[in-house]
């Protein structure tokens, strides 16, 4: 099955820019949310993708609206960093035909990464025609199995979390520690200049998920949460492990 | 306390590229070594860094020449440290070997002398208990090549006086280089975090997440590291790369630090990355 006919579900940054990328790539897009009757758009499409919050409950009613409309072999993406595709997948008439795509932006370069998370029930068939259709838009996708924080989200919330361990243990200050690795391990940003773009609650959050999942080494250092109570949340707040104005 | 004149112990890999630099910035320099033509390859080697210098036309060769002449190469232990306001050590990453070494020009050195050690992994406080003048030693920790790494990992500890930190922070901006202090512990501040982003990676390969190129694809392409962890973990050697996750593990004795089995059973089957022709991928060409 080709796929020409792609229909996005939520307006985000993100997803304006996938939009205007797969529109230039040639593909016929439409765009919609959920003031509209997004089950009717997407009934047109092969490929139906969903940019909702990381709300459960919201994204497993949206999809299976689809479900339900879409034509049989129609291919449902949702696009959630938790790991959930298992579970959204099975409450559709479709778990081959459904699948994980994670976007990111590279914070060194600006561009979008697409993370390619297949479910346990997704076919080979569904993973392959996705790659094919990101690539064709000139992404650069990865494959790899559902699990918690995906690779990106993992690997960030991992690093954070040892440097968050190491400042408040007083071996290092923050800005130390990001001007080292920035100069001796030439890695694009230090790890705290990382965590306040990503959002220190957005990282508590994965750390919870793989600490639920993977086991006690994912434990979020005891810091991390107090500035997740105390609102320091990042550049969005003003305030992380640096101030801004 | 002012630095004029600095003793480099070793003049391997990282011992040959601190004494350069630190001539080059007008230090006279002692470089030594325990065998003659150890001590003549490191200052080939620096021959060879600057003519190549002198081709791009980053000096000229008579600011080459003068490099090379604040450098005294030498075997003999004695010569080499009496006369040294600094000694930086940089010799076989061996604890044992390294606090001789230490104890030895500890008699040699005057009481002002201050100690470095260039170790990645071995315990500044240990070396500097081993010595008399715990408040003097501290650790610079070097990248490589240091005549193009700009960060020193400075090295501090409990015994050590804040007069010793201020001299060696303000000899690595006297270097050209940017200093960041660390509190003693293993891997100091950046292979301690590298063992975090090394070993995720390798995980989730064990796990049977993803396959090394599509991780190593997503650290490049999706956050902007210049390499993923496979490649470079190949590209370093995997055998030097299990020995330093095994310092980290031994040491903190947490699961973070464990050595992914991926890693263990390459090293086990003698597949050690680029110097073999096999690593995590294959470098052997095809016929
Ligand atoms: N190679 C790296 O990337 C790197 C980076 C940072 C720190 N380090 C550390 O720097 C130190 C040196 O590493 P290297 O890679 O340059 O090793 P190397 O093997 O290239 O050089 C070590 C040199 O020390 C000499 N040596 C041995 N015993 C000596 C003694 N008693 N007195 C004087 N010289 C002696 C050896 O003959 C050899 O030439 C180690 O502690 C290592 O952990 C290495």
């Amino acid at each position: 099955m080709s796929i020409e006919n792609i229909t996005i579900i939520g307006h985000s940054t993100l997803s304006a820019e996938l939009a205007q990328i797969l529109t230039k790539s040639g593909f016929e897009v439409l765009t919609t949310d959920l003031t509209e009757d997004y089950s009717a758009k997407a009934s047109v499409a092969e490929l139906v993708l969903e940019f909702l919050p990381e709300d459960l409950e919201l994204k497993g009613k949206v999809l299976c609206d689809c479900d339900a409309r879409c034509k049989g072999e129609t291919i449902l993406v949702t696009t959630t960093g938790n790991p959930w595709i298992t579970r959204l997948a099975s409450n559709t008439t479709r778990p081959d035909r459904f699948i994980g795509i994670n976007f990111v932006r590279n914070w060194a370069q600006g561009k979008l990464f697409a993370q390619v998370a297949k479910g346990l029930q997704t076919s080979a068939q569904t993973v392959e025609a996705c790659i094919e259709s990101l690539r064709r838009a000139g992404l650069t996708p990865v494959k790899l199995e559902e699990s918690p924080g995906l690779i990106i989200d993992r690997m960030i919330a991992s690093v954070i979390n040892e440097a968050a361990l190491m400042y408040s243990t007083r071996l290092a200050t923050i800005e130390d520690i990001d001007k080292m690795m920035k100069l001796c391990a030439n890695w694009p940003l230090g790890p705290f200049e990382l965590a306040d773009i990503v959002g220190i609650d957005s990282v508590v959050s994965t750390l919870e998920t793989l600490h639920q999942q993977l086991g006690a080494k994912y434990l979020p250092c005891p810091l991390l949460r107090k500035m997740v109570d105390a609102g320091w949340l990042g550049k969005k707040t003003g305030r992380g492990f640096y101030t801004y104005t | 306390m002012e630095i004029r004149k600095i003793c480099v112990l070793g003049a391997g890999i990282m011992g040959h590229g601190i004494a350069q630099v630190c001539a080059q910035a007008g230090y006279e320099v002692n470089l030594r070594d325990i065998k003659d033509e150890l001590v003549e390859a490191g200052i080939a080697r620096i021959k060879k860094f600057l003519s190549g210098s002198v081709e791009r036309q980053k000096m000229t060769q008579a600011e080459a020449d003068a490099v090379l002449a604040r450098i005294k190469g030498t075997t003999d232990l004695d010569k080499a440290t009496r006369d040294a306001d600094l000694v930086i050590e940089a010799i076989v990453e061996d604890i044992d070997i390294k606090k001789q070494v230490f104890r030895e020009i500890d008699k040699i050195c005057p009481t002002e002398t201050i100690f470095a050690s260039n170790t990645s992994a071995q315990s500044i406080t240990e070396m500097a208990m081993a010595t008399k003048r715990p408040e003097k030693f501290i650790g610079m920790h070097w990248f490589n090549p240091p005549q193009l790494m700009q960060g020193i990992e400075v090295v501090v500890h409990d015994r050590l006086s804040e007069d010793t930190v201020k001299t060696i922070t303000e000899l690595c901006h006297k270097l050209g280089k940017v200093p960041g202090i660390c509190r003693d512990s293993t891997g100091f501040i950046v292979n301690r975090l590298l063992q975090i982003w090394y070993n995720e990676g390798l995980n989730m390969y064990d796990e049977g997440i993803a396959e090394p190129q599509d991780i190593d694809t997503a650290y490049r392409e999706g956050c902007g590291f210049r390499m993923g962890p496979f490649e470079l973990r190949d590209m370093v050697g995997l055998d030097t790369g299990l020995a330093i996750t095994m310092t980290h593990y031994r040491e903190y004795m947490r699961d973070q630090f464990k050595p992914p089995r991926c890693l263990v059973m390459k090293v086990r089957a003698g597949e050690l990355g680029r110097k073999t022709g096999r690593g995590f991928y294959n470098y052997e060409a095809k016929s």
